[in-house]
């Protein structure tokens, strides 16, 4: 394998990944670009099969009145995400969130549940003043993505399946993007696409801990390569844990896949090691407190337990009548007995879970980066969510993000033209993707356990300074040791032992980003808590970490928190507004 | 369990089997064991899988002979003794090992008119829709299929007819069908009536018996059969 085997590719606008953000871009750009536009659209699976819309249970969060509002949402955003989320993004999401959902169910064609009068029927999350959230059951992304899917399958897009981006190249005075060199992982050949823009849609997914619910493909890729292109990444240290993740051994792909809200929503209760409830210790909502409080509270109840036979800790549904809890939560009463577990009669072991990542790379509205040609959206962009993201607005900000994306390089192209790639960024890549080729094989699973492992206990749900540094040796240590490990280079085609190497060093760059991040921030906001630091400061004084490779190594700074909206105290609801429209239960 | 090590026979692109030895684990499924194999034994066994739960249909296989989501398989349930044979999805061109080419799939999922045809915009409201309406059940009892071919690879005529569009797509055409959104009532017609059509389907069933969703593709086939039937009177008076 050499560097004049790398296939050269050209094509108008590029987008990488195909969840809400990839196929509404694909959509959107089709709409938006000037006649005889060539789109590409390449993701590391399947064409709307792999990443983590498809897996989205809950809904679609979006005001369409019944006396909630675009401003309502707003506040609960900011609200949720601890006055940390950037105030224009979020505000942006709010407010095109009313038209996504028209357009989904007009022109994508989804099925979204009703109520008996034909509309939409809308639930509330945790952190929700109102019935916001439209659903398809409880696999509401699946609905989304089969539709959108279906749409850009028929839409003629070029499509590269099963390429994995591998390095972003800018033009050789760096100030613009190029394109993205790839690996056919058919045939393990490469590619280098040139494009005018390029949509970075490849979604964050927190893979690097020992309980992670993101599908299997998900390592951080995208952040890995805007970190080494030099750009900046903010709210690194803000990991979301799901608080109940299905806990069935470390030899199973099933562990830490998400046994959802809505059980602890209808009276599921949490049990300790020693069969007591302990959620009302920590929180007077008990179960029904939001994900980061559950999540800490099973944590500190985790480490009090001495039984090594018992690691997590119990959810338990039976008192609610077993017919009832498999009626109801059908999908996850079968999806535990697939696993050999009993959800509706007996317990079943949960620990939290490394959910979503509210960092990502620093964007404006449009979703345009500091670098020329490149633009971001969904799980990859920061700023919408801040330190929390409430449950419903995942899918509502790929979606619009992503529709965003799609227009605004459709605009962008007409001034646009293919660009000259830097040949020794070009190499540089390419050699860093080889690299475990010619190295003795050996075993990258037990690395990445090291690395799981190493996330969960010292960079996990609670972190303390020295935990943090505990961390980063370790994640240097796992680092260092992934470079003597070699893979077998017999056949590059569908070579999966490759990629795992490739998945690994994105996580271990990533992995150390986030704890570098963590140490930054002393206080505790949203999904960041700090045991030496637990009070979450000021809010007026609310500042953000932002992230960036030097030529020192990875650097943190703090920024202030521009309060464009509306200031902590403060809010943009009428004066007599009710605190909530949520009816209690 | 009968033993503590599992006899797994794997099928190779190389049209070879290779047996490997599995240790046994109580939560286990068939991918799990699979997973093993390439991470443990020979990293240069190649399969596909994304979510790991039964959401995204990337995973299927021939588990002994049958068509799985190997996520959600768990092993005992498939185990003859303490063997099992693990192979690469029937009718789909195999790309390596355990991992076969979709594309003849969700090609035949366009050709079959499988996607929305609107004519409603996101400037329009949401039109109210009677979810218990005989049409939006029939469309609903489908809706949720999530492509992961196991009904196409069950499917015996897809084996004898490389041009059938095959059970998945021709079940997507039927909710269309029936959604009162949709606006390609006679494109879906003429789509699913062709010389790969419905027509082609002969009831055997598999379809429906294999979905691991448990959908009934072959009630939406015929359904479409009588619908095409139907459209053909029309025109012809």
């Amino acid at each position: 394998m050499q560097l004049s085997d790398i296939e050269r590719h050209d094509t108008d606008i590029l987008i990488l990944g195909t969840g809400g953000a990839g196929l509404f871009a694909a959509l959107h750009a089709q709409q938006s670009a000037p006649e005889g536009t060539k789109i590409t659209i390449a993701v590391k699976g399947l064409i709307g099969k792999c990443g983590c819309t498809r897996m989205v249970q809950g809904g679609y969060n979006v005001a369409l009145g019944g006396g909630d509002t675009v401003e309502r949402h707003f506040m609960d955003t900011i609200n949720g995400g601890k006055w940390l989320p950037n105030q224009d993004m979020a505000w942006r999401l709010c407010e095109q969130a009313v038209v996504r959902i028209r357009e989904l169910e007009n022109e994508v064609g989804c099925f979204f549940d009703r109520n008996s009068d034909g509309s939409l029927h809308q639930k509330a999350f945790a952190g929700q003043t109102a019935d916001r959230t439209v659903h398809k059951g409880d696999l509401t992304g699946i609905e989304i993505i089969n539709r959108l899917m279906e749409k850009v399958l028929a839409s003629g897009v070029e499509k590269l399946q099963e390429h994995r981006a591998v390095g972003l190249i800018p033009t050789k005075d760096g100030s613009a993007l190029a394109g993205v060199l790839m690996i056919d992982m058919r045939t393990g050949g490469f590619k280098f696409v040139r494009a005018k823009t390029v949509l970075m849609a490849t979604g964050g997914g927190p893979t690097m801990y020992k309980y992670h619910t993101p599908s299997g493909d998900k390592t951080m890729d995208g952040l890995a390569m805007a970190l080494r292109a030099g750009l900046k990444l903010r709210d690194m240290e803000m990991v979301q844990f799901h608080p109940t993740g299905l806990l069935a051994g470390d030899h199973t792909r099933m562990t830490g896949t998400v046994l959802e809200e809505g059980l602890r929503g209808a009276g599921g209760q949490l049990i300790n090691h020693s069969g007591a409830r302990f959620m009302f210790d920590y929180d007077g909502k008990g179960e029904r407190a939001t994900r980061d409080v559950v999540s800490r509270g099973i944590d500190a109840e985790m480490r009090k337990n001495n039984n090594p036979e018992q690691e997590g800790v119990f959810i338990s549904m039976s008192h609610l009548g077993p017919d009832f809890v498999r009626k109801k939560f059908k999908g996850m009463v079968n999806r535990c007995a697939d696993s050999g577990f009993d959800l509706a009669e007996g317990k079943v072991e949960v620990v939290p879970t490394a959910h979503y990542f509210m960092g990502g790379i620093v964007v404006d509205v449009d979703t345009r980066t500091a670098m020329e040609g490149l633009y971001v959206a969904g799980e990859d962009a920061g700023g919408a969510h801040g330190s929390n993201r409430l449950g419903g607005n995942g899918v509502a900000n790929s979606t619009v993000y992503g529709g965003i994306a799609g227009d605004t390089m459709g605009a962008d192209i007409v001034s646009m033209s293919l660009r000259e790639p830097d040949e020794a960024v070009l190499a540089a890549e390419f050699d860093r993707a080889i690299y475990p080729l010619s190295r003795k094989p050996n075993l990258v699973l037990p690395l990445r356990k090291q690395l799981q492992d190493l996330m969960w206990e010292e960079v996990g749900v609670m972190r303390t300074e020295a935990g943090i540094k505990r961390g980063l040796t370790g994640i240097a240590e796992v680092s260092d040791a992934l470079m003597d490990v070699g893979v077998d280079n017999g056949t590059l085609a569908f070579n999966l032992t490759w990629h795992d190497w490739l998945n690994l060093r994105s996580l271990c760059d990533i992995s150390e980003v986030i704890a570098k991040a963590g140490n930054a921030r002393e206080n505790s906001r949203g999904a960041h808590f700090r045991e030496d630091f637990p009070e979450p400061g000021t809010m007026e004084d609310s500042e953000f970490t932002v992230a960036q490779q030097t030529s020192e190594g990875v650097t943190v700074t703090r920024e202030p928190v521009e309060f464009s909206i509306v200031r902590p105290g403060e809010t943009v609801l009428p004066a007599d507004a009710p605190e909530t429209l949520v009816a209690t239960q | 369990m009968t033993s503590s090590v599992l006899k797994v026979t794997i099928e190779r692109s190389s049209d070879a089997q290779d047996v490997f030895e599995v240790p046994a684990f109580e939560s286990q499924t068939v991918l799990d064991v699979v997973s093993w194999v390439q991470q443990n034994a020979d990293p240069t066994l190649s399969y596909r899988f994304a979510c790991r739960v039964g959401m995204c249909g990337s995973c299927a296989m021939m588990v002994n002979g049958v068509p799985r989501w190997t996520c959600r398989t768990h092993i005992n349930k498939v185990l003859d003794g303490n063997e099992v044979t693990i192979g690469p999805l029937r009718n789909l061109p195999v790309i390596k090992d355990l991992a076969v080419d979709m594309d003849p799939f969700f090609d035949k999922w366009v050709a079959a008119e499988g996607v929305h045809h609107g004519a409603l915009t996101r400037d329009d409201p949401i039109a109210p829709v009677d979810e218990d309406s005989s049409d939006r059940v029939e469309a609903n009892a489908g809706i949720e299929c999530i492509n992961c071919s196991v009904c196409y690879a069950a499917c015996d005529t897809v084996a004898g007819n490389a041009d059938y569009l095959g059970p998945a797509a021709l079940q997507r055409a039927w909710t269309l069908l029936n959604d009162a959104k949709d606006e390609g009532r006679n494109a879906i017609l003429e789509a699913v009536s062709g010389s790969g059509g419905c027509h082609n389907c002969h009831s055997m069933g598999s379809c429906a018996a294999y979905c691991p969703n448990d959908l009934d593709p072959m009630s939406a086939i015929a359904g479409l059969k009588r619908g095409t039937a139907k459209s053909y009177f029309k025109r012809g008076r």
